[in-house]
């Protein structure tokens, strides 16, 4: 048998094994999911059923060497079980406030895609090798000066011209010191953050002391799909923010840029192997502070879509915590458009699901309580992937020319 | 001249350890960095008020008054007046200090703990829990307790990323701000209305029971209805000596100094890193946890949802820390520096027709920016460190440039 | 061979803070000739490459390319000129394909989208014109290092590169890989490609080469005419002196076996097998080495030896008792020491003292320490009488390991090892990066050590240093154990052993 027969029969394999485990994680989910509206069943025995084959699934990826996948899908069955079982045994009144798929998906939606576009500015930035824990304090920059310019100018475009503008300087400041300066480049992300803490802070008091941000400014539009929102299911995107389409337009450009171009193959030549490109003639610096300028602009972009296009109005640091979760977002998706995205749209979700949440009257008092679920769902999927996350392998050290 | 090879970083190596290179910066600046780092930052933000059509010098001799400072300079102005505005700088140093420990002694194993405003907050509830009930044990007793219970109950929170870190290597920046929103959150609710925690007797205010007087912590210096000072400052000043006496004489600060550095090396010297990324984080945790209860036990006396959601000391900790090169002298000063800071620009100091106190408090976020962002800029240590030898501070030859990092 | 000279080096010179690395160096290079480079570590082969690569700029002197006067501001320019350079640590990225390594920089495009099928193409073409073998698919990190070195000349080739420039090509080869190379080399040359071959490898130099230029600290001493040269007229150029090329030691009386290995099967850090069922075992009063070309599964040995990798399987024993799949810590207790092979990352903390870093190992225990309470009045006293006995010279006990030249460093290494009076001493790498006297000392100490009754393992990719020191030498090849000699084996035998030849062949 040659060694490329034997390979080619390996990764047949492998493949078998992982779209087993790869089931294995469906069924979990699906353990779960059809004790909730709107199949609802009532019975115990469906949700043990589908967790049961879910990590029987996973146990065979497992020996068969796809241990990540069977892993996971040991991990989802667990957690389906629990959820399947717990939300036979709540209240259906409860289940049909909490679980209304189409407001669902519009929230998770809506909060995913600031935390998409910062993640996808990140996500250049590492890629050319530069960590970019200053996404927080982009996005921010472009929540106060995209709503300010909106309302000195009147009009959403220049407002979101002004954040990328304002998201882009900020960033040029992390890139001179991380590039040129060659600072430590998570010292420089977190003080660029209590900069724009500052600034941004400040610059609103200045300008709009007590009264905030006036109301009527120009928003960013919606777009109407022309159905009614109401729909199941497919009422969640009947009626979504501009942002939230072009966030998603991000994701596939982003991908096409890194993944089919020339110019694609440089950038993540230089966050690879620096030194290897610089030898072939590209410029490590020029491409670093492309990049990471690039990352600011998009994560101001998802900063005002905060300001601008969701709750119409600016307040202190209101970004609270969303940039880190775009870079955990990043992070968990493997550096990759796709799996960024992905972990956003999980992160939206259990934000969305912490507020449908407080629908249940039972729990009023705890909704408070539930405003941590998206730290932690964050806090365990870094913890359960990050390890075995392979960075661009020069992220995080500067690179010297002599 | 053959280099060795470069080093291709295994997957959980994401983004190389500060230790070593800030520790560049200690050798290299002495004092004099330092300095010219706080005082470029504040030209800078002087030129920021200048910008937006203040008078920069108004400003900060406004805040300089408010701090007290002057106090110590005998026969100038109103003592009573000073001294009280100097109890207060004081009493907004005691916490700092120990927040910019926290974050000085994850530093120097090579972590970047962010999270001491998290630690601070669990560090300040359990004292508040603890200084609550337990009313029947006397003084001291009482107090200790409080603040070990607060100090564990950091080390416990800081712990939970350093196990994370040791166990599956995820990376302390982002778990400890999780960590850091979670707290604030468990605290809104559990002192909110209706929560846990909340006073029963005004349940119309978000705001915990008070602390049992037996456990609270003497004043030396002033009013005590007026927050004068109490002697948790000497408690943070312990600290100061206690985290010196860790770092450097003891085996525990040797390991935990060589992971700072070269993690491998530690290794291949049998020590464990992933315990001592693990103790650190959580010797640091106790750090801010304390802090807390300093706070809770000297003077605040009870807890508020919009206190706990307005803390912001464990944030300045880290540019205290990075000030202070992540030594206990420099911590010391650089609390000094900052807590002067918050202190002058607070509401109760601030002449608010000079300058409003909520722009100011904006104002030391970025100065406090700027001091953390030149801190990491090599290349004016670098510099500096190059002329010092046509200065006339003598050095080594080209193999000290060449090894050091 | 035509005698018109395509490129002209005239009175380089290049300094670094505290050293000349170049000083007025001529050199001139002949079409369609392989000019060889030859130089000890350190003597600036590199930093000449890289000056006329244009990753440095030069100080002083000009560089003429076919007659007219060049200036290389960056890489980019010197390839647009023809020049191609195949560096020693290859600059290829692992995750990406042969192709698109190929292509980085110079992408053939359709449109706005990168022509990932015409990248393939050309790069297949190429491969198949110089018989390459190599497939444009493949992954760098899945290659062999001898393809990956072809594919650092295809980097080369697609530029039209007319001068290429190898530096140390054969460090990494086994010496099948180098008789292929030299093939490829000599077919390029018929093409009319002139080279230039840095080594410190006076056989290999003077197989391929029409010239030869030896540097000596930065200056160029000499050019001479490869034909009617001789190793020795080479060795005395290079270093200026008579070389003695052997350490003189006593035969060894070996006694128990301090170091027992069995069966030990060690994977590497991404999982795949690297040490496939070794044993061995090495006694006391002995030296062991263990030759092989750099890859084949030392470093995971050496790990594993040390306590800093758990095998797979098989046992490891230190004086007899069992330590397999334990700390690092219990390796050291039982009485190892372990000079590693790279000191900076893995010897010492740099930003340590000097004393501190000599306790690395024993900074808890009597008398250093007591109760977890560190003496550091004891630390200083211990290191200065180790730094007086080993003769580490630029440093006190309270100075930083940093600011030692790299040979104290490693006699700092040594001193620390060696104190500690262990039963086995593991020496990997141990002269590299060293100057000669360094590496005289560290010779004599390690023969010292084993005449002292310890049982030393040296693991050392140089051959010459093997030969010298060892008094049996065993052959790692793809994680086995191909072949065991004794002190009178030859370079060849040993050569043809490591690359699979020996007695038990690789299954």
């Amino acid at each position: 048998m040659t060694v490329q027969a034997a390979r080619a029969n390996l990764r047949e394999a492998i493949f078998e094994a992982r779209s087993v485990g790869l089931a294995g994680i469906l069924l979990g989910v699906a353990a779960c999911w059809i004790a909730l509206p709107p199949v609802a069943t009532r019975s115990v025995a469906l949700p043990i059923l589908f967790a049961f084959a879910g990590a029987a699934c996973g146990a065979w990826a497992v020996r068969a060497g796809e241990r990540r996948v069977g892993w996971g899908a040991v991990a989802a069955a667990l957690l389906g079980l629990v959820g399947g079982v717990l939300a036979t045994q709540a209240g259906e009144h409860n289940l049909e406030a909490v679980f209304v798929w189409s407001a669902l998906l519009a929230a998770t939606l809506r909060w995913a895609t600031p935390l998409t576009f910062a993640a996808i500015g990140g996500l250049f930035s590492e890629r050319s090798g530069v960590v970019n824990i200053g996404l927080e304090g982009m996005m921010l920059m472009g929540a106060f000066w995209g709503i300010w310019a909106a309302d000195k100018l009147g009009n959403w475009i220049l407002g979101l011209v002004a954040a990328a503008v304002a998201g882009g300087l900020l960033a040029l400041v992390h890139a001179v010191f991380s590039i040129h300066l060659r600072a430590d480049q998570i010292v420089s992300g977190t003080a660029v953050n209590f900069l724009a803490l500052g600034i941004t802070g400040y610059a609103f008091i200045d300008i709009y002391g007590d009264a905030g941000t006036p109301s009527g400014i120009s928003e960013i539009p919606d777009i109407r799909l022309g159905y009614s929102d109401n729909t199941p299911l497919i009422g969640g995107i009947a009626h979504l923010n501009l942002m939230i389409w072009l966030s998603i337009l991000l994701v596939v450009a982003s991908f096409v840029f890194l993944f089919r171009t020339a110019w694609g193959l440089r950038l993540r030549s230089v966050g690879e192997h620096p030194r290897a490109a610089d030898t072939v003639g590209i410029n490590v610096y020029v491409v670093r502070y492309a990049a990471v300028i690039l990352s600011g602009m998009l994560a101001a972009l998802g900063g005002a879509y905060l300001s601008m296009g969701q709750v119409h109005s600016f307040n202190q640091n209101m970004t609270v915590g969303r940039g880190f979760i775009a870079l955990a977002a990043l992070i968990f998706g493997k550096w990759r458009p796709f799996g960024a995205f992905g972990a956003a749209l999980l992160f939206g979700f259990s934000t969305a699901l912490a507020f449908q949440l407080s629908n249940v009257q039972a729990w009023e008092s705890s909704s408070i309580l539930f405003r941590t679920i998206p730290y932690v769902v964050t806090l365990v999927a870094v913890a359960g992937v990050i390890g075995r996350s392979i960075p661009p392998a020069a992220v995080g050290r500067p690179y010297k020319k002599q | 001249m053959s280099e060795p090879e470069p080093a291709r970083p295994s997957g959980g190596d994401y983004a190389p350890s500060p230790a070593a290179r800030l520790a560049l910066f200690q050798r290299a600046g002495g004092i004099v960095t330092p300095l010219l780092t706080a005082i470029v930052a504040f030209l800078i933000g002087g030129l920021a008020v200048l910008f937006t059509g203040h008078n920069p010098f108004k400003v900060y001799k406004a805040i300089f008054l408010g701090t007290g400072l002057q106090w110590l300079i005998p026969g100038v102005g109103d003592r009573e007046l000073q001294a009280s505005n100097l109890q207060q700088t004081l009493l907004i140093v005691t916490p700092l200090i120990l927040t910019g420990l926290a974050v000085a002694f994850a530093f120097r194993c090579g972590m970047f703990n962010i999270g001491g405003n998290g630690q601070y907050i669990v560090g300040s509830m359990s004292a508040a829990w603890f200084g609550t009930h337990f009313a029947g044990l006397s003084g001291v007793p009482h107090v200790l307790l409080a603040m070990l219970a607060a100090a564990i109950a950091g080390a416990v929170w800081a712990g939970i990323a350093g196990f994370l870190k040791a166990t599956v290597g995820a990376h302390e920046v982002i778990t400890t701000i999780m960590l850091n929103w979670i707290a604030y959150w468990i605290g809104s609710w559990a002192y909110g209305l209706g929560g846990p925690l909340q006073d029963p007797k005004q349940a119309s205010v978000p705001i915990s029971e008070d602390v049992a007087p037996s456990s609270f912590l003497h004043v030396f210096w002033g009013d005590p209805l007026l927050q004068g000072l109490h002697i948790g400052f000497f408690v943070a000043l312990g600290a100061l000596v206690a985290f010196w006496i860790v770092l450097n004489r003891t085996t525990l600060g040797y390991e935990v100094r060589a992971v700072g550095y070269n993690p491998e090396a530690a290794r291949y010297g049998g020590i464990s890193v992933a315990r001592n990324y693990f103790l650190a984080m959580a010797i640091s945790g106790l750090f801010a946890g304390l802090a807390g209860a300093l706070d809770v036990l000297g003077w605040e006396h009870r807890l508020n949802v919009n206190d706990i959601q307005g803390f912001t000391v464990g944030f300045v900790g880290i540019a205290v820390a990075l000030l202070g090169r992540n030594t206990a002298v420099g911590t010391f000063f650089a609390a000094l520096l900052f807590g002067a800071l918050v202190s002058g620009t607070s509401g109760r100091h601030l002449d608010a027709s000079i300058f409003r106190p909520d722009l100011a408090g904006n104002l030391t976020s970025i100065i406090q920016g700027l001091v953390v962002l030149f801190v990491g800029a090599d290349l004016l240590i670098v510099y500096l460190w190059s002329i010092r030898r046509r200065l006339g501070f003598g050095g080594r030859g080209a193999e000290a440039e060449a090894t050091g990092t | 061979m035509a005698d018109d000279v395509v490129l002209d080096l005239r009175r380089i010179t290049k300094r670094f803070p505290g050293i000349v690395a170049n000083d007025t160096i001529d050199f001139d290079l002949r079409r369609g000739e392989v000019h060889a480079l030859l130089g000890e570590n350190g003597a600036g082969k590199s930093t000449l490459m890289n000056v006329l690569y244009g990753l440095y700029s030069p100080d002083e002197g000009e560089i003429r390319l076919k007659g007219a006067p060049v200036r290389f501001h960056s890489p980019k320019d010197a390839i647009e000129a023809g020049i191609g350079m195949v560096h020693q640590h290859f600059m290829l990225i692992p995750v990406m394909t042969v192709a698109e390594n190929v292509v980085l920089g110079s992408e053939p495009t359709q449109g706005v989208l990168l022509d990932e099928s015409k990248a393939e193409a050309t790069v297949h073409e190429l491969a198949r014109g110089f018989h390459f073998n190599v497939d444009p698919r493949a992954k760098i990190e899945n290659i062999t290092v001898g393809q990956q070195q072809r594919v650092e000349i295809m980097k080369a080739l697609y530029r039209k590169a007319d001068i290429l420039i190898l530096d140390e090509p054969t460090a990494v080869l086994t010496p099948q890989e180098a008789t292929e190379l030299f093939e490829i080399l000599r077919t390029l040359r018929r093409e009319g490609i002139s080279i230039i071959f840095i080594s410190h490898k006076l056989n290999e130099v003077l197989e391929i080469a029409d010239r030869i230029s030896v540097l000596r600290r930065g200056k160029m001493i000499d050019t001479v005419s490869a034909q009617g040269a001789t190793e020795e007229q080479l060795a005395k150029l290079m270093v200026g002196r008579d070389v003695l090329l052997r350490v003189e030691k006593a035969p060894s009386n070996p006694a128990d076996a301090l170091l027992q290995v069995e069966g030990l099967e060690v994977d590497d850090d991404r999982g795949l097998p690297a040490v496939r069922g070794i044993s061995f075992e090495v006694r006391a009063g002995e030296i062991l080495g263990i030759a092989g070309v750099d890859g084949n599964g030392q470093s995971e040995l050496i790990d594993a030896l040390a306590g800093l990798r758990h095998p797979r399987d098989g046992r490891v024993l230190i004086g007899g008792r069992d330590c397999t799949a334990t700390s690092a810590r219990r390796h050291l207790d039982l009485g190892l020491g372990h000079i590693p092979e790279d000191r900076q990352r893995r010897g010492l903390v740099l930003e340590f003292t000097l004393a501190e870093n000599i306790e690395l190992h024993d900074y808890d225990k009597e008398p250093v320490a007591r109760l977890g309470w560190l003496r550091p009045g004891v630390m200083i006293e211990r290191a200065r009488r180790l730094l007086k006995e080993f003769d580490v010279r630029g440093g006190r006990p309270t100075s930083r390991a940093g600011e030692l030249s790299g040979g104290n460093q490693q006699k700092v290494v040594l001193a620390r090892e060696i104190d500690r009076d262990p039963r086995v001493l593991i020496a990997a790498q141990p002269t590299r990066g060293l100057d000669v006297g360094a590496i005289e000392f560290v010779h004599r100490r390690l023969v010292e050590e084993r005449d002292e009754g310890r049982a030393v393992l040296l693991v050392s990719l140089e051959l010459d240093e093997i030969l010298s020191l060892a008094d049996r030498i065993l052959v790692i090849y793809e994680g086995r154990i191909v072949g065991e000699y004794g002190p009178g084996a030859t370079p060849e035998e040993l050569g043809a052993a490591m690359i699979g030849g020996g007695r038990e062949r690789a299954a």
